[in-house]
């Protein structure tokens, strides 16, 4: 080590104006001569290694090597290995290629940092919500639409709703001029959504409404439960409180009350996609649900009745009467080889099934060996091998028309991180279609025609790729 | 006489020909001498107007309408731009090479931001699509503050307003339509091909600043500031993939003490990296670029009239 750097070294240290960040032990990364100087002390903990790895963008991989006096592990990265001095060693790396930055503008350099990625003011996925407010001012209309309504701001010249089911839009969900407020009914999927109202340009809360959420950016935006499921308990009339726990809320049985109505106990509210297991808890005493025969024991060996909520899918498969067990395994459980079991009907195994809306893939196991669906032409290669595919409520229909002589295609885009292998699309006459659930984004993709890249010709939208080939643009809103 | 009126003719030719003409280019024919025609004023019926903000990262973006189309656009220094949305021709599946590069002038008819209204509006069409793809919103476009030259802006980063104000004939924002007071900081600045130059004092050394709205974190040309790099804390070093999957380093730091108009800010974080590229660009040699970590201290206003930067500390009104 040169002495200016050391002595540099030991002046900074010693005036200890380095961060806990940098200074771990004796471990720091500075710029000294035209040099980013990294120092490390391997006698520094495996916590302060990777810190310091990190701090100079190395990956943590590298950590147990260098540990183990391996120091040409940094060499591919562009350090040169400085000197060793007892427990301290020093890689240097020229700064050099900081001169080497193409970009004319600001944000072209500044949009490239990932730490900033993020997409606040969209409600993470739930279990289960309740809707808390002081007056209603929210509620669903026959029609299936759901009417906002913002109580006085009659001064203002203009107000609008915006949230994450428009897009977060200032100029879109502009509100009506109702009687003694401003009112808007817009379509909402079932779930939360995160809103606020914007009156004359200043963004508000739902005064009204009680649920609110930070986004994790500053900002605190209200919470709306559009709801898919009502609980009912018949009878019980001198009942003084009935509720019900489940899964969903942790068993909890004082937080979700049912109310009675023309004689029916009821509760609405929103439940996600997925399976549910739950009781009743009538007056502290735990009863099953009499309308649903499906029941299981829970985890502390309860009987509790079963609720599926989602899109059913009956799984089919000819043939095979030799077979003793057949089961569907996919991503959809995990791929459990054993929990779903076909069963035999004439010269037919079947199962019907209910899973969340999404894309899965899937398999069917005969006997302990995996095939895939032979009804099913969709595929997709996984775990080292072909599975069928399968999008429950599909959102969008990629459809290549006009390559009927093909004999293969498949779909390759950002929803599957450009897996080489693609999904192998059905053939439908001349065209060939696969649909998926796709969430609100923007989506990059392309075909393979018989090993050949093409860009969707029914989509005019493309934008250009690092190939200088172009990728299909696909927007779902 | 005669000869006097054609000389004021000639001047007056001349004086048009200049102001009008501009090196234009339309996919890769540059138009060398074409008659530019400056838009028209916007019609802005208002003293004050306030517009709703949204953030992506740390991008400053607000809505804005084309015609019958609404879209996002992030609120940039200097020109505006749209997103370039090429077409293809069925011909075109199997290869496009490099069509979309570069990026040509047109003009939009009815750019409005709520009530400020542009009957027409030259911009850019570029690519964007780094921008989508790395923030995850749609965006129709950079609005340049060129557009607001007229005005003073205000950001509050705290309620996502911006506030767009008509100026009085000092160039101040009219006593009555002042929203914030407790101003405390004032600089002047530049305004050179519409970019925004601030002088700065980092660790005592004076530094020129582009002032960007659009960038994301401030940025220090490392060549030019290679002395005060001695005080600077390095706190992460990546590498970023730009135009074209090309590879940059980049070092991020932290240093204590930056001076602008009459306020010290403590605490700065930076990126190091070279700003060669975006002075040539800018046509101005560039030593740092104050972004988001700046301009989020406080309230910012830009009189584009006074040539001042004002910044208001964050109030509970």
């Amino acid at each position: 080590m040169s002495k200016r750097v050391y002595i540099s070294l030991t002046f900074i240290l010693l005036l200890g104006s380095i961060s806990t960040v940098m200074a771990q032990g004796h471990n720091s990364l500075i710029i000294a001569d035209d040099r980013l100087v990294l120092q490390i002390d391997l006698k520094s903990t495996q916590k302060q290694l990777d810190s310091i790895l990190d701090v100079a963008g190395i990956s943590r991989a590298n950590t147990e090597k260098l540990s183990q006096g391996n120091f040409n592990v940094l060499k591919d990265d562009g350090w040169n290995f400085g000197e060793k001095n007892g427990n301290l060693i020093r890689f240097e790396r020229s700064l050099a290629d900081l001169s080497n930055n193409p970009q004319s503008r600001p944000y072209r350099i500044t949009i490239r940092i990932p730490s900033l990625d993020g997409k606040p003011g969209y409600p993470t996925p739930v279990n289960y919500g309740i809707n808390k407010f002081s007056k209603i001012t929210v509620y669903e209309l026959a029609s299936g639409l759901t009417r906002f309504i913002l109580p006085g701001y009659e001064r203002s010249k203009r107000v609008f709703l915006s949230g994450s089911f428009n897009n977060w839009s200032t100029l879109k969900g502009l509100m009506k001029r109702a009687d003694g407020g401003w009112l808007l009914d817009v379509k909402l999927e079932p779930g939360a959504c995160e809103y606020k109202f914007i009156s004359d340009g200043r963004w508000t809360t739902d005064p009204d409404n009680l649920i609110q959420t930070n986004d994790g950016a500053g900002n605190v935006n209200s919470v709306y439960y559009k709801y898919n499921y009502t609980f009912k308990l018949s009878g019980y009339p001198s009942a003084h409180k009935i509720a019900v726990a489940g899964e969903f809320n942790n068993w909890n049985p004082d937080e979700l009350s049912l109310a009675k109505k023309d004689n029916t106990w009821q509760l609405q509210m929103y439940l996600s996609e997925g399976k549910h297991l739950y009781y009743f808890m009538v007056d502290g005493k735990r009863i099953t649900d009499p309308l649903n025969q499906h029941k299981e024991n829970n985890t502390a060996g309860d009987l509790c009745s079963v609720l599926k909520i989602g899109e059913t899918v009956t799984f089919k498969l000819d043939g095979y009467s030799e077979a003793k067990k057949i089961t569907v395994s996919g991503s959809f459980n995990n791929w459990d080889e054993n929990a779903l079991q076909m069963q035999r009907i004439a010269n037919r195994w079947v199962l019907p099934e209910t899973f969340p809306a999404g894309n899965y893939s899937y398999g069917f196991i005969v006997d302990g060996t995996s095939i895939t669906d032979p009804q099913n032409p969709l595929t997709i290669f996984e775990k080292g091998e072909m599975k069928s595919f399968l999008a429950l409520k599909p959102t969008h229909y990629f459809i290549l028309k006009g390559y009927g002589n093909a004999k293969k295609v498949t779909l390759h885009g950002s929803f599957n991180s450009w897996e080489p292998h693609g999904y192998t699309m059905a053939r439908k006459g001349d065209d060939w279609i696969i649909g998926f659930n796709l969430k609100p984004g923007k989506y990059l993709y392309k075909f393979i025609v018989d090993d050949r890249w093409i860009l969707d010709p029914g989509n005019k939208f493309w934008e250009q790729n690092e190939f200088n080939t172009g990728n299909s643009v696909l927007w779902v809103e | 006489m005669r000869k006097f009126y054609l000389l004021v003719i000639v001047f007056i030719s001349f004086c048009s020909f200049v102001s009008a003409t501009k090196r234009v280019s339309i996919g890769n024919i540059v138009f060398k001498n074409a008659i530019v025609d400056p838009d028209p004023a916007p019609t802005a019926d208002f003293k004050t107007l306030i517009v709703p903000i949204k953030r992506a990262g740390n991008l400053i973006v607000i809505e804005a309408s084309v015609d019958t189309l609404e879209g996002n656009f992030v609120l940039d220094t200097g020109e505006t731009y749209f997103r370039n949305y090429p077409k293809i021709e069925d011909k075109d599946v199997t290869g496009i090479t490099g069509a979309s590069a570069g990026s040509f002038a047109t003009y939009v008819h009815n750019f409005s931001i709520l009530d400020l209204q542009y009957s027409r509006l030259t911009a850019q069409v570029t690519d964007l699509s780094f921008i989508e793809n790395g923030r995850h919103m749609k965006i129709l476009g950079l609005l340049g503050t060129r557009l607001f030259s007229k005005f003073a802006l205000t950001v509050d980063l705290f309620r996502n307003v911006l506030y767009i104000q008509k100026l009085d004939k000092d160039g101040n924002i009219p006593e009555t339509e002042r929203i914030y007071h407790d101003r405390f900081m004032v600089s002047p600045f530049r305004l050179l091909n519409d970019v925004i130059f601030l002088k700065g004092e980092v660790n005592n050394n004076t530094y020129w600043f582009a002032f960007d709205t659009a960038a994301e974190t401030n940025l220090l040309d490392y060549k030019k500031t290679k002395k005060i790099m001695s005080s600077m804390q390095i706190i992460g070093r990546s590498e970023l993939t730009g135009v074209g999957g090309s590879i940059f380093e980049v070092i991020y730091a932290r240093f204590d003490e930056l001076i602008v108009g009459d306020r010290t800010f403590m605490k700065n974080r930076v990126l190091l990296t070279s700003l060669e590229k975006m002075g040539n660009s800018y046509g101005y040699s560039v030593d740092g670029v104050l972004g988001y970590d700046f301009f989020a201290r406080g309230i910012f206003t830009i009189n584009f009239s006074k040539k001042e930067l004002e910044m208001y500390i964050y109030t509970a009104q």
